[in-house]
């Protein structure tokens, strides 16, 4: 079996990708490209739910940090799901990244943040 | 470089008590070698089926050297192992389908090293196979069968007598190994077409796994032995799980012909896709059982599920209606016997409870369907003590189901075929020494070993996740250094001591200092995990020595 999976689910406004498994140098650019190729233009951004991530190292959260720049460019927030003391949330610690930028603890609160990012109707 | 170690040929490599031989000279008795040449060469057994040629060669075999026993094993590269095909003398071979892995034991070493191997004294010296030394064999002497540079199978003769097989009767082996192997490689290709033809034994055997795998920390072996008549449905499986887990099943559908084999391949599918789903073993078997429900005809099986834990070293199990597992440790073998839940399809809503097993370092479980254990007019309490006594002191999963076939199939075959799955959790090394490939896919390897080592070691959660992410670190450091296209390797070595670990890296590329704010987290991490940190950049290569001390110890 692969080391990770993505799963992508579309929320009203918003792609959510739950990946599990484990995210090294192996498969970290991999994951950023399935993310970013799957988020349609219209979302006003992405969910990463990192909760079920058993292993991040460094190369995951570079590829992270340029998913969040590839998104800003396209005007699109990026909202990590890191639940405290989870994996993902102590790779973060040990590499002194602890602000990878908006972090919720589930994916729920994660779309209600993006709700407020959104633009007001005219 | 010295001059020797460029003449210097490659040895085989033998076991204890295991002799290679070369034609040195040509046969002494002309006479003997132009009977011998005609007795192979005779144009008549260029015609027969397979059977009937093993036959008369193994006969002509017998009478030219005056041997008591001939073998053939042919290779079955599927399972990279050596299946007994035909036998005169040790007929037994062929009736329990021994099954040989390449490079072990007498056959396995001929195989793998592609030499000739004379063993004077079977009992001191390194032979697999038990039947062997069941029938009082003394000396041996077997060659390869190689057709066009492929290895076909292994030929060997033995003696009830001590005998030294000297130069003159490899000669004769050898001839009659290069008559018979082309021979069998034309009548095999034949005989496998038609074997295609038995529509019964195809579906069993697409059915059942190719390959096992392989997995870091564990081993796995397993055997599937047709009926004398009729096709079965029992199965087996080996899946692989997130978390350096991995599942075993084994499973046996009521009734036998096709019918059974197709809901068997129906029920292995249902089980294997909710196992990777993620499922424990207690409610997969649930999920599988209503999935039987849901069919709409009269369908029963039994089944089990095991659930093992590199990590943890223990097993989670489940079972509807199943035999109960092996458990063998060392000389010491058990059943291990729990209240099992109903057979899948026998009553809507079944619950499978789950038990844990501890399987220590070493350790075997064995799971098996009833064809192994079920003998008429005996008690299927006498045969599970039975599979237990010839348990004992197996030494690997592979050995386990040698040992079991060899011990509980009956010399007239079976009458219900038989399944077996075993298990072994590898020792963990005190200390590790590891010559690694430099490619990203290592790391994933790394810190499954890595893990178990550390548990081993007496690390606790956060020692185990802290330190696998600075190895890990260090490691892709060590990959990220070797410049492709050449294939380069990299070093780790770990060892521990009063509560201190120590983890070295070494790889032979230049040191590359972090590039860009985000690369430099490595060795960011590397820093904050451990508690010591050297880096040592020389000429040929970079040093990364960590030491931490275990929390709790």
């Amino acid at each position: 079996m692969s080391l990770a999976d993505v799963q992508i689910t579309l929320a009203p406004n918003a792609l959510v990708a739950h990946v599990t498994g484990e995210v090294d140098m192996s498969n970290a650019e991999e994951m950023g490209a399935t993310v970013i190729g799957a988020t349609p233009n219209e979302a006003q951004g992405v969910v990463l739910d990192l909760s079920r991530v058993e292993y991040l190292d460094s190369a995951g959260i570079y590829v992270i940090y340029g998913m969040r720049s590839s998104l800003q460019a396209r005007g699109q927030a990026l909202i990590l799901v890191i639940p405290p003391g989870s994996p993902v949330h102590d790779a973060l610690r040990l590499a002194g990244a602890e602000h990878p930028g908006e972090v919720t603890e589930t994916v729920d609160d994660a779309l209600l943040a993006l709700e407020r990012l959104k633009p007001p109707a005219i | 470089m010295a001059e020797a170690d460029h003449e210097r040929v490659r040895r085989p490599r033998l076991g204890p008590g295991q002799i290679a031989l070369e034609v040195a000279e040509p046969i002494t008795e002309a006479s003997e070698q132009v009977r011998s040449s005609y007795r192979f060469s005779d144009p008549a057994l260029s015609e027969l089926p397979l059977d009937a040629l093993l036959d008369a060669l193994l006969n002509r075999i017998q009478a030219a050297l005056e041997v008591d026993t001939v073998a053939i094993l042919l290779h079955d590269e599927e399972s990279q192992q050596l299946v007994a095909r035909a036998a005169k003398g040790v007929e037994e071979e062929v009736e329990r389908g021994v099954r040989i892995p390449i490079g072990r034991g007498f056959a396995g070493r001929i195989a793998a090293e592609r030499v000739a191997i004379f063993i004077a004294d079977v009992d001191h010296a390194d032979v697999l196979n038990p039947i062997l030394r069941e029938k009082g064999i003394h000396s041996l002497l077997g060659v390869p069968l190689i057709v066009e540079g492929k290895l076909i199978g292994v030929l060997h003769v033995g003696s009830l007598t001590p005998r030294t097989f000297g130069p003159n009767d490899l000669a004769v082996l050898q001839l009659a190994a290069a008559r018979a192997a082309p021979a069998i490689e034309r009548a095999s290709l034949t005989a496998r077409l038609e074997h295609e033809h038995s529509v019964s034994v195809a579906l069993q055997r697409s059915l059942l796994p190719k390959s096992l795998g392989e997995f870091t920390g564990m081993t796995v072996a397993s055997r599937y032995l047709p009926a004398r008549e009729e096709v079965g449905g029992d199965w087996y499986d080996v899946i692989e799980l997130s978390r350096g887990r991995v599942g075993l099943v084994i499973g046996d559908v009521v009734g036998h012909g096709i019918a059974a084999a197709a809901l068997m391949g129906r029920l292995r599918t249902s089980l294997h896709a909710y196992a990777i789903e993620g499922h424990g073993p207690g409610r997969t078997l649930e999920l599988v059982d209503r999935f039987v429900q849901s069919l709409n005809e009269p369908a029963m099986a039994t089944a089990a599920y095991a659930v093992f834990d590199t990590f943890s070293s223990t097993v989670l199990y489940s079972t509807a209606g199943h035999l109960p597992p092996i458990v063998v440790s060392g000389s010491d073998a058990r059943a291990f016997e729990v209240t099992p839940a109903p057979p899948l399809g026998a009553f809507p809503y079944g619950r499978c409870p789950e038990h844990e097993i501890a399987l220590g370092s070493g350790e075997l479980l064995f799971l098996y369907t009833d064809g192994l254990v079920e003998r008429r007019g005996i008690p299927l309490s006498d045969g599970i003590d039975a599979l237990v006594e010839a348990l004992r002191g197996a030494g690997s999963a592979e050995e386990a189901c040698t040992a079991a076939v060899a011990d509980l199939v009956p010399i007239e075959g079976l009458r219900d075929d038989v399944a077996i799955v075993a298990l072994q959790n590898s020792a963990v090394p005190r200390e590790l020494h590891l010559q690694l490939p430099a490619e990203p896919k290592t790391l994933a390897q790394v810190r499954r070993i890595l893990r178990r080592w550390l548990v081993e070691r007496g690390a606790d959660e956060d020692d185990v996740a802290e330190v696998t992410i600075a190895v890990s670190e260090a490691c892709a450091n060590a990959i990220e250094h070797a410049y492709p296209p050449a294939p380069a390797d990299f070093r780790l070595d770990a060892w521990g001591t009063n509560g201190e670990i120590t983890v070295a890296v070494r790889d032979t590329g230049q040191w590359r200092p972090p590039r860009g704010q985000n690369r430099g987290r490595g060795l960011s991490i590397i820093v904050a995990a451990m508690d010591d940190v050297q880096i040592d950049r020389m000429e040929n290569g970079t040093e990364v020595v960590m030491r931490r001390r275990l929390r709790h110890r």
